[in-house]
């Protein structure tokens, strides 16, 4: 549908829009399982309303032969089951689009610039339940409902000239159990439907999907699942969290398979509990993790402070939403950098971290728990909501190529030696007993201390000691900072460089080969550590290209402030706090006009 | 409980070498007393124990054993001590802190550590007052009700001078209500009495709650010494502390506090034990791997 269209690859944006809890996301989930096996790679978006039932839903699936690196700009087909989905998300779809609509409950207004297909989707769905009716006994078929979402898979698949074969057999696969009437009336919606756009194709312009031979398997995973199995890979152990919208689902997948791992998972009283028992579980030698979201990443900031002061290695994960207060629950955001960074009172050392995509979710959270590890501190996780909740195919992770840290702990003979729990080091860092250690005892305390750990409150002792402590920042700095930057487009002098964090990487990585193409010279940072901040490189970065473009998802421009308070560069702030991600063109746009003006 | 038979522990092998730093006469120094005879009687091995306390002049107690402590923030003992406990089944774990600590600030970690029902021993120093603040009034305390007709009294009670608007908490009634598998209460002013029931807790297994009236001489004049000598009794010998209902009635009397065993629910559920059977299910002797995980999403 895109320009490639001429040859046969595929690059193609499809959106659903339906009444939330009436099948729009398990025609979502439908349509991603039957393009990835038929090799496509995948990259959702999805936004819900807050509320349970009720309320507009869209999803939106891309599927491309080869990487896609964003949900893509304009829809070329638009799924609009009710009317008021089709007013809220209708002018996503491109110049010359498709529209299919249920015309069930409502008819648009004609516009020759679309095409429209009428998919009486509900009367459909009816028909192919009465059809077996008389086969199912009474309770069953109250509970039975009319199969919606595999009309419109049917008709979908159709309207790519995709084969219906597959999803057949899925069809068999899934309600193989709940017997024979039940598959069939499924396989017939799925032909009903297809059978419903065939009649209306004559003359008209269809999308077309075509497969790709996979080399190998792809795991179909959002950002908080990889987040989970990378935490378990990590070696974490100890899990406590509370649930909280969108950070939920890494605590429901972990509560299932760590305890084959050998790990505890506790679904706390409240968020202050949840980091409480993490850290307790942490002092007390496992590598422990909570996960949260804005409200409840306020509530631990108390106990981040005191993770930092008393030197306790824990990961706090923040699955960022939108807006402030309960703001916007269900949506995306990049707002919470300024609390990760400054949400303490005085000051005390923690590294914040940001995963780019979902398979870098995976890394990133395994090197949030050496970190944390290695520099004795809390670590926090900026993950956002796009991120975490969004399905893409993604190749499995080589397991081969983890690598984990482990706490520097004191030796016997270094304990008996007369132990010091907080010795001033050259690095900061200072061996860590944990309880069980024969001759190791102390007391850790948030309170101003000394080497051994017992309070002091002399001006020496405290510059020392708080010293001694953010100095393992800059041991952070120059041992790992390397290792947390992308480098992106042009690797020499460019017209326009970009700086930016979090899960805006693969949408700015398409803005900017998209101006690449057409002759423009862009340069790409993306930062996975905020803090502490790895300036030299930023400064190097910067001093090669002419203007520098900082695109987030916050109301302030948090990154580019960050910037400013650290570096000499002069930025272009770029930042919007709407709830929704970046599409790849309003990147773009503000490349073009910043290297043209 | 992880006791070691090899070497006998004298109390003073639990003295860490810091000073307490509460005031003459504090009722905190009968506890930690109190405390150091019961660890010893009970053995506990200084390296496989860990203190655990929130903030106050109560909360200040880790630092004076010579075990593995854990001074953390305001209220939040109880999470922390949950975390070791569930991280590391095998030690000890006592929880220590202030009425305000515990009934205050953590006081909606209470019910909750009574469901998870950890084998904790969670000692309260309780002096019905805020004592690191100087002197205002805490969740327990029992300053005479606000009235118009009341005194301007700023001296005793900084934050309440015409009186108190609120009505104290039974922090005893309270924890059987929650059913905190093991209730009593202590005074340091009977240090024999105070160690027997520290004992029984921290041999208890299951969450253990003991309430101990630790006078403050510094900020609180009227629940002092001779206050609690006073308005306390020992538990009738005859009381059942396994009768819920019986013990109920023990903790809502008028006419004093009773020191001594009021509610004991034994053999209590406890998450500890089911964390430590639900990784049992799973195969030990071969590590999982996360391939398996990967599986289900392809």
């Amino acid at each position: 549908m895109n320009p490639q269209t001429a040859t046969s690859t595929t690059d193609v944006v499809i959106r659903l829009v339906g009444e939330s809890g009436e099948g729009t996301v398990s025609l979502g989930d439908l349509l991603v399982q039957m393009f990835t096996a038929m090799g496509l790679d995948i990259y959702t978006f999805q936004t819900f309303p807050a509320e349970i039932k009720g309320g507009t839903v869209m999803y939106q699936v891309r599927a491309r032969s080869g990487i896609v690196l964003s949900h893509g700009d304009a829809a070329d087909v638009l799924v609009a089951l009710n009317s008021e989905g089709f007013g809220l998300f209708g002018d996503g779809l491109r110049e010359g689009g498709i529209l299919v609509y249920n015309s069930d409950v409502f008819t648009p207004k004609p516009d020759p610039s679309r095409t429209d297909y009428a998919l009486p989707i509900t009367t459909l769905a009816r028909t192919e339940k009465e059809k077996v009716r008389h086969e199912i006994e009474g309770e069953a078929l109250k509970r039975l409902p009319a199969p919606v979402n595999i009309v419109g898979l049917g008709a979908l698949l159709r309207l790519v000239d995709a084969p219906l074969l597959p999803a057949e057999q899925y069809i068999r696969d899934l309600f193989g159990r709940k017997g024979d009437a039940i598959v069939r009336m499924n396989i017939s919606a799925l032909h009903t439907g297809a059978a419903c756009i065939a009649e209306q194709m004559e003359g008209k312009r269809t999308p077309h999907v075509y497969p790709v031979e996979r080399p190998s398997p792809v795991l179909r995973v959002n950002g908080n699942q990889m987040l989970a199995m990378g935490a378990i890979a990590a070696g974490m152990r100890f899990y406590a969290g509370y649930p909280i919208t969108p950070a939920t689902e890494i605590m429901e997948v972990l509560a299932k398979e760590l305890p084959a791992f050998g790990g505890d998972v506790i679904q706390a009283e409240d968020e202050i509990a949840a980091l409480g028992m993490a850290i307790g579980a942490s002092y007390a030698g496992k590598k422990a993790m909570t996960a949260t979201s804005g409200p409840g990443l306020s509530l631990m900031v108390e106990q981040i402070n005191l993770a930092g002061q008393a030197e306790i290695p824990v990961v706090i994960v923040d699955v960022q939403r939108g807006g402030a207060s309960t703001g916007l629950p269900t949506k995306t955001s990049q707002g919470d950098l300024n609390i990760a960074l400054y949400g303490v009172h005085n000051e005390s050392p923690r590294i914040v971290i940001a995963p780019t995509s979902i398979e870098d979710t995976f890394w990133t959270i395994i090197e949030a728990f050496n970190l944390a590890e290695a520099y004795q501190c809390p670590v926090i996780v900026l993950s956002e909501q796009a991120l975490g909740t969004r399905i893409c195919t993604v190749p499995p992770p080589d397991l081969t190529k983890v690598r984990t840290v482990n706490r520097l702990m004191p030796t016997l003979e270094e304990r008996q030696a007369g132990y010091l729990r907080y010795r001033d080091t050259d690095t900061g860092v200072s061996p860590m007993a944990i309880p069980g250690m024969e001759k190791g005892a102390y007391t850790t305390t948030g309170i101003e201390h000394d080497e051994e750990g017992n309070p002091g409150y002399t001006p020496e002792l405290a510059t020392k000691m708080k010293a001694k402590r953010f100095r393992k920042l800059e041991t952070c700095n120059r041992e790992r900072g390397a290792d947390f930057v992308h480098f992106w487009g042009d690797t020499g002098e460019a017209e326009v460089g970009i700086i930016a964090f979090g899960a805006t990487e693969g949408v700015i990585r398409e803005a900017t080969e998209r101006a690449r193409a057409e002759g423009f010279r862009v340069a790409h940072l993306h930062l996975k550590m905020l803090n502490p901040l790895p300036v030299e490189i930023v400064e190097e970065f910067g001093a090669r290209c002419h203007k520098i473009l900082v695109p987030e998802l916050n109301w302030s421009g948090q990154l580019a402030n960050w910037l400013r308070v650290n570096t000499s560069l002069k930025l272009h702030k770029f930042h919007k706090d709407e709830g929704i991600p970046f599409v790849p063109n309003e990147i773009y746009q503000q490349i073009i006009a910043l290297a043209t003006h | 409980m992880a006791v070691t038979n090899i070497v006998q522990h004298a109390p003073k092998d639990y003295k860490s070498n810091l000073k307490p730093i509460w005031c003459p006469g504090c009722g905190d120094f009968g506890v930690l007393n109190a405390l150091y005879k019961a660890m010893s009687i009970c053995n506990l091995d200084p390296d496989n124990t860990v203190i655990v306390s929130g903030i106050g002049c109560s909360s200040r107690l880790p630092g004076f054993v010579a075990t593995y402590g854990f001074h953390g923030v305001h209220g939040r003992v109880l999470p922390v001590a949950t975390g070791i406990k569930v991280a590391r089944p095998e030690l000890n774990v006592i929880a220590v802190g202030g009425d305000g600590d515990g009934y205050s600030i953590g006081g909606g970690h209470l019910p909750h550590a009574a469901r998870r029902n950890p084998d904790i021993t969670y000692l309260v120093m309780n002096n019905n007052t805020y004592g690191l603040t100087k002197g205002q009034v805490s969740p327990t305390s029992m300053v005479p009700l606000a009235s118009v007709q009341a005194k301007l009294d700023p001296k005793r009670w900084k934050t309440t001078p015409y009186g108190m608007f609120e009505e104290p908490l039974n922090p005893i009634a309270m924890a059987i209500a929650y059913d905190v598998s093991f209730v009593a209460r202590g005074f340091s002013y009977k240090p024999n009495q105070l160690t027997d029931l520290l004992v029984q807790a921290i041999q208890h297994k299951g969450f253990a709650l003991i309430d101990t009236f630790s006078p403050c001489p510094t900020f609180n004049q009227d629940q002092t010494d001779d206050f609690y000598k006073d308005h306390t009794y020992d538990v009738p010998e005859d009381h059942d502390p396994t009768d819920r209902v019986r013990a109920f009635e023990l903790a809502l009397r008028t006419d004093g506090f009773p020191i001594g065993v009021i509610y004991k629910h034994e053999n209590k559920h406890s998450m500890i034990e089911e964390q430590a059977a639900l990784k049992r299910r799973f195969p030990q002797d071969t590590p999982p791997s996360l391939e398996t995980v990967f599986k289900k999403y392809h």
